[in-house]
């Protein structure tokens, strides 16, 4: 009955109109089964609290901030914080500390989780291929502070772990906390460690779409499956490749603030090829109490970061339209 | 099948990698486990080895005694639990709700969730919503809250109930059931797999995060298990701190650190068999939509 009477009006009324569009629609809807809405209430509610209204502290970063005063209390500075930070010999450092790492996390990961994902596919044996992935897989579980805690015991304290080797096999022993330049390729090794074995499933399962004819019309053709995996398995992970490498770039001025900063921690040593833009937020805020100009770095990083997405987001649209985001 | 040359080379080679990296995942966790059955007084003189010298259980005997451990780890335990329970409930709504196609605005709302995906407000502004907005610095709640829901996951669950057959519905709603007792009744059993998924994901991250800790807790009282272990890293006195005094003269810090570190990742080594190919699922799924 209220099918048929519904479909009389739509008739009825002047031009078409699509039926989610207009208010009338969704007032219907909701008087009609309102729990389906309520269901999401409690999200969205915590995504309001959470999510959005967060942005509205945005304003600190144009303002003078104290605790005591509040946002609104608090006087307007217009863009001195950003100024201070700008003109100051951080700002560089610590942009080009985040892009970089991050680029070398990007690079390196993906080249040692396609490798790791193309090596098991050639596996035959299944009990080892199942053991090694576990284990590969492993170290993704384990918490940046169980990671710190390993590096110190490696490398740090009175007697590092591989300092020991070092003096076993004659070679001299490295201050390792104490020399900036390695800690790029030291946070790189220990981010591979932990994150190949998860993007390695990802390429895993891409490897598990290429059509077994393939590989056969190749071993008729006599290729040897070295020529098979670079001719046939990696040119089919290309896609995979661009895409999840371009999602990860977009958010390259985002640091990995949880690994850095439990790795690192407040060794200051080795700030200067370390140090990103989240922990130097954190410190700000946390040992400086300048909320004004760490507010002021952050809604930087989060605009440029937001413009470099879309940016990013334009380019996936142009190599394969489904896989961007929007 | 007759093998080439060439091709048992890349075999041999094949496995060598995947052996070598394996191992090189395997290391730290080895030196972990010896650090913590080591006699001290071969730690203090030699450092971390990954064959102990000596064995000692005194690291591991004096670390069970500790009550603030027990505390904290309890306190991890409660946090999770009730982190992932309310958080599963609380996205699963929200998700099914997205993905229903009677749902008018599940457009926008969408939106809505994947816009958080992309910009959020940053560190400063959460940190004074959590503890001065919401007044919930030094409470139990700074530590469980702020991941309830997590975009990512409630776009994992929206793939999913959008895959379910609409006849599933329509059934039910043919019957007159209200929509919450679809949701539960129906929609939720057969949703068990990705449930399983979402709920380890959140899990995880309860149980690893130590962010939350760091910024909102006010004294040990409400240190979670790992925010214990950072304070240990390069402060050894944090380690001796562990054990009441009275239990031992000289606890065996650089012991104690490693088992400290045995003990929090101790529930993952466990479960990690029975629950890795949830994991493995959830990734695979995740990738293939994204």
């Amino acid at each position: 009955m209220e099918v048929a009477r519904e479909a009389a009006h739509e008739a009825a009324a002047p031009p078409a109109r699509k039926s989610a569009s207009g208010f009338r629609p969704l007032a219907r809807s909701i008087r009609k089964s309102p729990s389906l809405y309520l269901l999401a209430l409690p999200g969205v509610v915590f995504l309001i609290i959470f999510g959005y209204f967060p942005l509205y502290g945005l304003l600190i970063a144009f303002k003078d901030f104290r605790v005591t005063d509040g946002i609104l209390g608090s006087p307007w500075v217009g863009l001195k914080n950003f100024e201070f930070f700008f003109t100051s010999d951080q700002m560089f450092p610590l942009i080009r500390n985040t892009v970089l790492l991050n680029a070398l996390f990007i690079s390196f990961t993906t080249v040692f989780a396609v490798g790791i994902a193309m090596f098991l596919n050639e596996v035959r044996l299944k009990v080892f291929k199942r053991i090694s992935q576990s284990v590969i897989f492993f170290p993704y579980f384990v918490s940046w502070v169980v990671v710190g805690m390993m590096v110190a015991a490696f490398f740090g304290g009175d007697k590092p772990t591989v300092n020991e080797w070092l003096k076993a096999l004659g070679l001299r022993e490295v201050n390792w906390f104490y020399v900036p330049d390695i800690w790029p390729w030291m946070l790189t090794m220990i981010k591979v460690w932990h994150g190949a074995g998860y993007s390695s499933i990802i390429y895993l399962a891409a490897i598990t779409a290429i059509p077994d004819e393939l590989y056969e019309a190749a071993r008729i053709d006599g290729a040897s499956r070295w020529a098979m995996m670079r001719r046939i398995t990696l040119p089919s992970l290309y896609p995979t490749i661009s895409i999840l490498t371009l999602l990860a770039v977009g958010k390259i001025f985002n640091g990995d603030f949880g690994m850095i900063y439990a790795i690192v921690g407040d060794d200051s040593i080795i700030y200067p090829t370390t140090d990103v833009i989240d922990t130097y937020v954190f410190r700000s805020m946390r040992y400086l109490n300048d909320f004004g100009m760490s507010s002021a770095v952050g809604l930087f990083q989060s605009v440029i970061g937001f413009l470099f997405v879309f940016g990013v987001n334009a380019v996936v649209r142009r190599v394969s339209k489904e896989s961007a985001l929007f | 099948m007759k093998l080439t040359l060439s091709d048992r080379l890349f075999s041999v080679f094949v496995h060598l990698f995947v052996s070598i990296f394996a191992l090189f995942c395997l290391l730290p966790f080895m030196l972990m486990i010896s650090g913590s059955i080591t006699e001290e007084n071969d730690l203090i003189a030699n450092g971390y080895t990954l064959i102990p010298k000596h064995i000692s259980w005194e690291a591991y005997q004096v670390t069970f005694q500790s009550n603030k451990l027990l505390h904290s780890y309890s306190l991890s335990i409660f946090i999770t639990v009730v982190g992932t329970a309310a958080g599963l409930t609380i996205s699963a709504m929200l998700a099914n709700s997205i993905a229903n196609k009677r749902n008018v605005l599940r457009h926008p709302m969408a939106f809505f969730v994947s816009f958080l995906m992309l910009f959020n407000g940053g560190l400063i502004p959460f940190y004074l919503l959590v503890s001065k907005w919401l007044n919930l610095y030094d409470t139990v709640w700074a530590l469980i809250v702020p991941y309830l829901v997590q975009p990512f996951l409630v776009f994992l669950m929206i793939s999913f109930f959008r895959n379910l057959p609409d006849e599933l519905e329509e059934a039910a709603l043919v019957d007159g059931a209200g929509e919450f007792r679809i949701f539960f009744q129906i929609v939720l059993p057969v949703a068990k797999p990705i449930l399983a998924t979402v709920a380890l994901f959140l899990a995880l991250s309860y149980w690893n995060d130590w962010l939350l800790g760091l910024l909102f807790a006010g004294d040990e009282r409400l240190y979670p298990l790992q925010l214990i272990l950072r304070r240990m890293i390069s402060n050894l006195t944090a380690a001796s701190d562990l054990v009441p005094s009275g239990i031992s003269i000289q606890p065996p810090s650089m012991g104690i650190r490693m088992a400290t570190t045995v003990v929090t990742i101790g529930p993952i080594i466990f479960l990690y068999p029975l629950l890795q190919r949830y994991f493995v699922k959830g990734i695979t799924v995740g990738a293939i939509k994204g």
